[in-house]
């Protein structure tokens, strides 16, 4: 394993005072915190930073740790480090995500290690993990209670090494859940240790992008291309929803971005059902024919049109 | 498997290893609001608002702040990311509105 320089992690000689290493702890955490930093790797980052701090702001741990600087430390570059005998798994550490190094130096008890025996002889006992990971959710599979079927992987530690197991459940997803809603199912986390229960999984719902329907709170926004003739004359035109297609009535004189209300045909709620919004959107056909082009040109003669208008009240 | 999107202050205690006395601290600053209830025996957590608990926890915890800064921080992070909802759906109103069809 390799040996981990704190000092280094937390960006402070090996002399820093308590006061220096806490003023450069806080500034890293602040930036790498992955709950105010989402970007890839930071939560890594964070885990090396606040492991450095948890043995350095410690004067006894500290001291332990500059011992095995001195001697162990050295001999970092190929060989690798390895804790003096009898130093394995002493302490009584349990709290959080620790590397094997620090496992190594400080123990790793409730964890079950090869030299402490189970963590039910020593009875020790620690509520497994709770483990979050994504649900992305089709919007048509939001309008009832679905049963979907999940995958994940959940940490079993052993021998003082993680490892990850992958487990499958059948979930039904409740009906009218919505973007960053969570779903909790109790006792499907990391298990717990000794007689301790299992942590909780919790599931963090991403609605699927729809390639037709947008979603605004309860609501869904469909664009709907039409004709120009169709914005002028009124029509009737078929729209596709969530469950089924309706008939939807464009009056006369519609314009361009004009949204229409279908009732009730936008995504469940606790209370009911959100609406449909039919956003219009007139659209040129691609190409004219000499025979279009003359009827645009009389069209152009016989009205007084101007688009423009309110450009002239501008001064 | 059945899943919950609800739980109580017991169990929410039991859960995040915390006492009722400091949920309550928490319900006083604003940083977790029960769905339902009075005092802490009848009191109940949607799971979304619990997310958001716990990683007010872990803040608190890990950049030693204390609850008003945790409650500016949690506040700042909600309008984060509402903004950046409505940014992601403007943005793809718009593109609909441009695209060919």
């Amino acid at each position: 394993m390799e040996f981990k320089d704190y000092y280094a992690a937390l960006g402070v000689k090996p002399e820093a005072d308590l006061k220096e290493i806490k003023n450069a702890y806080r500034k890293l955490a602040r930036k790498y915190h992955p709950d105010v930093n989402a970007e890839p790797g930071v939560a890594e980052k964070f885990k090396d930073v606040a492991e450095a701090y948890r043995v350095l702001k410690d004067p006894e741990k500290r001291a332990e740790y500059d011992e095995l600087r001195r001697y162990g430390g050295k001999r970092t570059a190929g060989e690798g480090f390895q804790a003096p005998p009898g130093r394995q798994s002493q302490g009584q550490e349990n709290e959080g995500d620790f590397s094997d190094f620090f496992n190594s130096i400080f123990g790793n008890a409730g964890r079950g290690s090869a030299r402490s025996g189970s963590a039910q002889e020593h009875g020790f006992a620690f509520r497994g993990q709770d483990i979050e990971i994504e649900l992305p959710i089709f919007l048509e599979d939001t309008l009832e209670a679905k049963e979907k079927p999940i995958q994940y992987r959940i940490p079993s530690y052993e021998n003082m090494q993680v490892s990850y197991i992958n487990k499958s459940l059948k979930v039904t997803i409740p009906a009218g859940v919505g973007e960053g809603e969570r779903i909790r199912l109790r006792g499907q986390g990391a298990p717990g240790q000794g007689s301790a229960p299992a942590g909780d999984l919790y599931l963090h719902v991403r609605l699927v992008p729809h390639p037709l329907f947008d979603v605004e709170g309860h609501n869904l926004i469909i664009t709907v291309p039409i004709a120009p003739w169709e914005a002028a004359l009124g029509s009737k035109i078929m729209v596709p929803t969530l469950d089924g297609k309706i008939n939807l009535s464009i009056k006369p004189d519609s314009q361009s971005g004009q949204r229409l209300r279908v009732k009730e045909r936008g995504l469940r709620s606790k209370t009911g059902r959100g609406d449909l919004y039919a956003v219009l959107k007139v659209v040129m056909p691609e190409k004219s024919t000499d025979q279009t082009n003359a009827l645009w040109k009389q069209l152009a003669e016989k009205t007084s049109f101007n688009p423009r208008q309110k450009w002239g009240e501008v001064k | 498997m059945t899943s919950t999107i609800l739980i109580s202050c017991r169990e929410l205690c039991d859960a995040e290893s915390v006492s009722e006395t400091y949920i309550i601290e928490a319900i006083e600053h604003g940083i977790i609001r029960p769905l339902e209830g009075t005092q802490g025996n009848d009191w109940v957590f949607t799971i979304t608002e619990v997310s958001w608990f716990k990683k007010a926890i872990r803040l608190q915890k890990d950049l030693e702040l204390d609850w008003v800064a945790v409650a500016l921080v949690l506040e700042l992070l909600q309008n984060k990311q509402s903004l950046e909802q409505e940014n992601q759906l403007l943005r793809q109103r718009l593109e609909r509105f441009h695209s060919e069809n």
